[in-house]
């Protein structure tokens, strides 16, 4: 089944095209990876999914409930924890989460145990009496995130949940994601750092310019895209020497440094370096050090997003 | 529960800190007690109709409207804290509807504002017991002056909340509002007296109408001209009352 199904949705503010039909389908319990630079309309994008506003066109289905027509049903049954910074100030940490529990509607005990049950979960048990104002900026998102929880839910949207949190306090959240996610929850899921889609994501879009590049599994897509890999060498001779005797190799560039480095970059770098390791011995060069970059979900995003504006430019 | 009692639950809860309790309470007890009695070598009494009131009663009784004016402006913030602390679009992402945000804010502003009328009429009745004259017609006066008065400046509140964003313009105009709204108007002395431009300002500041509706409600006296400064009151509460829920359902994320 699926979560959601949005059929060219799209979205317009007078002339400018914010969201130019896309199509997007997050099957039940994966957790879907939402990628884009700044501006590229990912945010526009939750906000039609969540219905806090409605597509130009398009059709929209979540949960299998007709979006459009709809809405209260679908905000019913999903959870949102937006990319801007939302709390009351003036509210402790504890009476925040108690008091969002009773806005959906649970019971006085429920909410009590949920919230200390979050407390826990989240690491804010020593702050449950401070009031939000003097949080700090990762802790209050760490509060957002956590309220979100107070609630039952088949579907969560967190657009960049992350923004302020520490490395430790981001891991612990996507680990507790993950976990959500075991137990059946589907997530969609915006980030701008990449290494937290490839680690939750079972399924990942690429969004720019208001339109889907790539849609596929995280490690499909690191296949589909065949990145040129890059293997480096530190050679002891200087780069002059290094270039005389590795000319005429393809895919093969020396840089300077403390003793040349030959860089090898191409999607099928094995048979090239067979060949620089050749001529470095036939010339008695040793060589000191040697790396190999592997492909990562960074350098996918880097280069499709490259590609496409290097594509509209031209 | 009701969506709305839910979403008015959460809005006295973020209201009513005890900062904003107090404030309410003893704001108007400097006003009455010092200001008042200070005055009274100035001022001894005010003529009220065939009679006359002394003036910290005549105060005490301004500052009943005086303070729903000002309890109700400073609730009517909720849609601009909501929308500068993220949770407008927090709450419109949840199982609410706008329609049911707006009543709730409204409701939450008119409780606000009956509580602040009620607080004030028992700190102040030691000051005005001997001039009441409450009827079977003067309390329903009473009730419907202060609850139109609650919505009015609940929704003026509201309307400039939808339109100003920067803290700055926000304080600078709901500041400027606030001072013309009192201090032009008969809460805190009579506009029989004063030059006739100045009375005719009195006229132009809805608190005018508030004041001198609970005034009627608690000295008696309902004339005419107290009738038609009620349905003006009511008339103004109704139209601002429109334009804030127009103005709250456009409201963009």
């Amino acid at each position: 089944m699926k979560s959601i199904s949005a059929t060219n949705l799209s979205k317009s503010y007078g002339d400018l095209v914010a969201v130019n039909g896309i199509d997007i389908q997050v099957e039940a319990g994966h957790a879907f990876g939402f990628l884009g630079s700044n501006g590229a309309g990912k945010s526009t994008t939750i906000k039609m999914l969540t219905t806090l506003i409605q597509p130009t066109r398009g059709k929209l289905s979540i949960l299998g409930i007709d979006a459009l027509r709809n809405p209260l049903k679908v905000r019913d049954r999903i959870g949102v924890v937006l990319q801007q910074p939302s709390y009351e100030p003036t509210l402790s940490v504890e009476k925040s989460l108690t008091k969002y529990g009773m806005m959906w509607n649970i019971s006085s005990d429920e909410r009590q145990r949920r919230a200390e049950q979050l407390l826990h979960d989240f690491e804010l048990t020593h702050l449950k009496k401070r009031r939000n104002e003097d949080l700090s900026i990762g802790q209050r998102r760490r509060v957002q995130v956590a309220r979100e929880f107070m609630h039952d839910m088949d579907l969560l949207f967190l657009d960049e949940p992350t923004v302020g949190l520490d490395p430790a306090a981001r891991r612990s959240l996507l680990d507790y994601l993950k976990e959500k996610v075991r137990g059946g929850l589907t997530i969609f899921y915006t980030t701008h750092v990449l290494s937290e889609a490839d680690y939750l994501c079972d399924e990942i879009a690429i969004i720019k310019e208001g339109e889907i590049l790539v849609s596929d599994t995280p490690s499909s897509i690191k296949k589909k895209m065949r990145r040129k890999k890059i293997i480096t060498l530190r050679t002891n001779v200087n780069d002059a020497t290094a270039r005389e005797v590795l000319s005429g190799i393809s895919d093969c560039t020396v840089e300077s440094g403390m003793g040349a480095h030959v860089v090898i970059e191409s999607t099928e770098p094995e048979e090239t370096l067979l060949r620089v390791l050749s001529r470095l011995h036939k010339n008695n060069i040793k060589m000191r050090e040697i790396s190999a970059e592997a492909a990562t979900l960074e350098d996918i995003f880097l280069e499709t997003v490259g590609n496409a504006s290097h594509n509209s430019t031209d | 529960m009701h969506p709305i009692i839910r979403l008015i639950n959460r809005n006295l809860t973020v209201s009513l800190n005890p900062g904003f309790l107090l404030w309410q309470v003893i704001f108007p007890l400097i006003y009455i007690f010092i200001a008042g009695f200070a005055y009274t070598t100035l001022i001894p009494s005010v003529p009220y109709g065939v009679a006359t009131v002394g003036y910290p009663a005549y105060l005490a009784t301004g500052m009943i409207g005086f303070n729903i004016m000002n309890s109700t402006l400073v609730s009517g913030l909720l849609i601009w804290n909501d929308r500068r602390h993220g949770m407008f679009e927090q709450i419109m992402s949840g199982p609410f509807t706008r329609m049911q945000y707006v009543i709730a804010n409204i409701c939450t502003i008119g409780i606000i504002g009956i509580v602040s009328a009620v607080l004030i009429i028992l700190v102040g009745f030691p000051v005005f017991q001997e001039s009441v004259e409450f009827s079977v017609y003067t309390v329903p006066i009473l009730v419907i002056a202060s609850i139109s008065g609650s919505v009015l400046f609940g929704s003026l509140a509201s309307i400039i909340s939808t339109r100003i964003r920067s803290s700055e313009s926000f304080n600078v105009i709901l500041n400027t509002t606030f001072l013309f709204l009192a201090f032009a108007s008969t809460a805190f002395y009579p506009a029989q007296g004063a030059p006739p431009e100045l009375s005719a300002i009195f006229y132009a500041s809805p608190l005018t109408y508030l004041v001198d509706s609970i005034r009627a409600g608690i000295f008696g006296g309902i004339t005419e001209i107290i009738l038609i400064e009620m349905a003006i009151l009511v008339v103004l509460a109704a139209v601002l009352f429109t334009v804030a829920t127009k103005m709250m359902t456009k409201l963009n994320f």
